[in-house]
């Protein structure tokens, strides 16, 4: 019995302390890490929405996105821009995006990833979001690597889930888009 | 003096941990497709099994046989979660690249294997330089396996961004049409047997 509350007492006390440290760092650290999220989702979300301002937020009820901002041309609300998420081959990626009202994708960008590098990372790459520019609206944006040009098909060869993931996030958001647009 | 350089110098190349060992092979090929991610991964190890290793060193006499295990895994779980939280608040992008491989080093082969193997039997002093030697050795490892992989796989070197320097390398030639597939799983595992047989042939060379 007295063996078992040593023991037990010499594990508590290694526990507490870690504990403590863990703490102690933690509260340094804390605001620090919420400060980098915050400047870093601006920032992104400040080059999505190009030559336009970023205006307030929007209320959306959907898993595929996890905020919405206005962008404003002069006071007028001139589109949407977005953080959507989507999944790739290495796991959940994140992807800024800005849209006109009518759902057309004015400029994306993937933030958040660990997709592999020469492959499903090249979706970070300005040339592969060029692929969805200006489609969603009139024109609708690709479901599969058949719906490209062969040239883009090939660029997106050997990463089929990485733009399966991109294009159906981009889609989401598209939709999301349209159906906020109505309602101003 | 010699002794204690012994203790320092062996996790380089006599005992290295990814070659001759043989662990903590999870991470090595995981993390090794980007030369930054292996010096961000290699540093973590670093600092986590230099510092785990004293702090078992320094209590070996007090954590009892029974519950050495629990009691290791719980120093060492609070020094990665230690490093897992300075990266993110100032490193966010090694953070990021490391992912899951960051919390993974709780149950790093390399670390509890060296705090079972070395650090509850010897000195303090002696179980800090055996974590940096072992540190250092599995960083060149794993450096080493990502400049192949990432050199012949994607043609690019990717350290850190510094100033100016937007911290790529790009390779002329093997940019335009690396051997992809280096890059994947399977590449890591050809290029781990690969420099696997060249080590054992050096060191089975060294006794003849």
């Amino acid at each position: 019995m007295k063996e078992i509350m040593k023991t037990g007492i010499i594990l508590f006390l290694i526990c507490a302390v870690s504990a403590g440290l863990c703490g102690i760092v933690n509260s340094v650290t804390a605001p620090v890490i919420a400060e980098n999220l915050i400047r870093e989702r601006e920032a992104a979300l400040a080059v999505a929405a190009g030559e336009y301002t970023v205006g307030d937020e929007v209320a959306i009820d959907t898993p595929n996105a996890n905020v919405a901002y206005t962008i404003l041309d002069g006071d007028e609300v001139a589109g949407y821009v977005f953080e959507l998420n989507a999944n790739g081959y290495g796991g959940a990626m994140t992807i800024i995006a800005s849209y006109y009202p009518d759902g057309e994708l004015i400029s994306a960008q993937l933030t958040t990833n660990s997709e592999t590098p020469g492959l499903g990372k090249n979706a970070e790459n300005s040339w592969y979001m060029d692929m969805f520019r200006g489609l969603g609206g009139e024109n609708p944006l690709p479901v599969t690597s058949s719906d490209l040009s062969a040239d883009d098909a090939a660029a997106v060869s050997g990463a089929t889930v990485t733009f399966t993931g991109v294009s159906t996030a981009l889609r989401n958001g598209s939709e999301l888009a349209k159906s906020l647009g109505g309602g101003v | 003096m010699s002794a204690h350089m012994k203790e320092l110098t062996k996790g380089l190349f006599k005992e290295n941990p990814t070659f001759i060992i043989m662990l903590g092979m999870c991470p090595t090929l995981g993390v090794s497709t980007q030369v930054s991610n292996a010096l961000g991964m290699g540093l973590s190890v670093i600092f986590v099994l230099t510092f785990s290793n004293m702090a078992i060193s320094a209590l070996r006499k007090i954590i009892p046989d029974t519950i050495r295990i629990p009691s290791y895994i719980v120093i060492i779980a609070s020094f990665v979660t230690i490093v897992e939280m300075v990266l993110h608040a100032y490193v966010p992008s090694v953070y990021s690249a490391l992912g899951v491989y960051l919390p993974l080093i709780v149950v790093n082969c390399i670390i509890l294997g060296r705090a079972e193997a070395f650090a509850n039997k010897n000195t303090v002093l002696d179980s800090a330089l055996d974590g940096i030697g072992m540190g250092v050795g599995f960083t060149m490892s794993l450096t080493l396996i990502s400049l192949i992989r990432e050199v012949l796989g994607s043609g690019t070197i990717t350290l850190f961004a510094v100033g100016g320097f937007d911290g790529v390398i790009e390779i002329p030639l093997l940019n335009e049409s690396p051997i992809g597939v280096l890059t994947l799983a399977s590449g890591a595992l050809l290029v781990m047997g690969y420099l696997k047989a060249f080590f054992q042939w050096k060191s089975s060379r060294g006794k003849k």
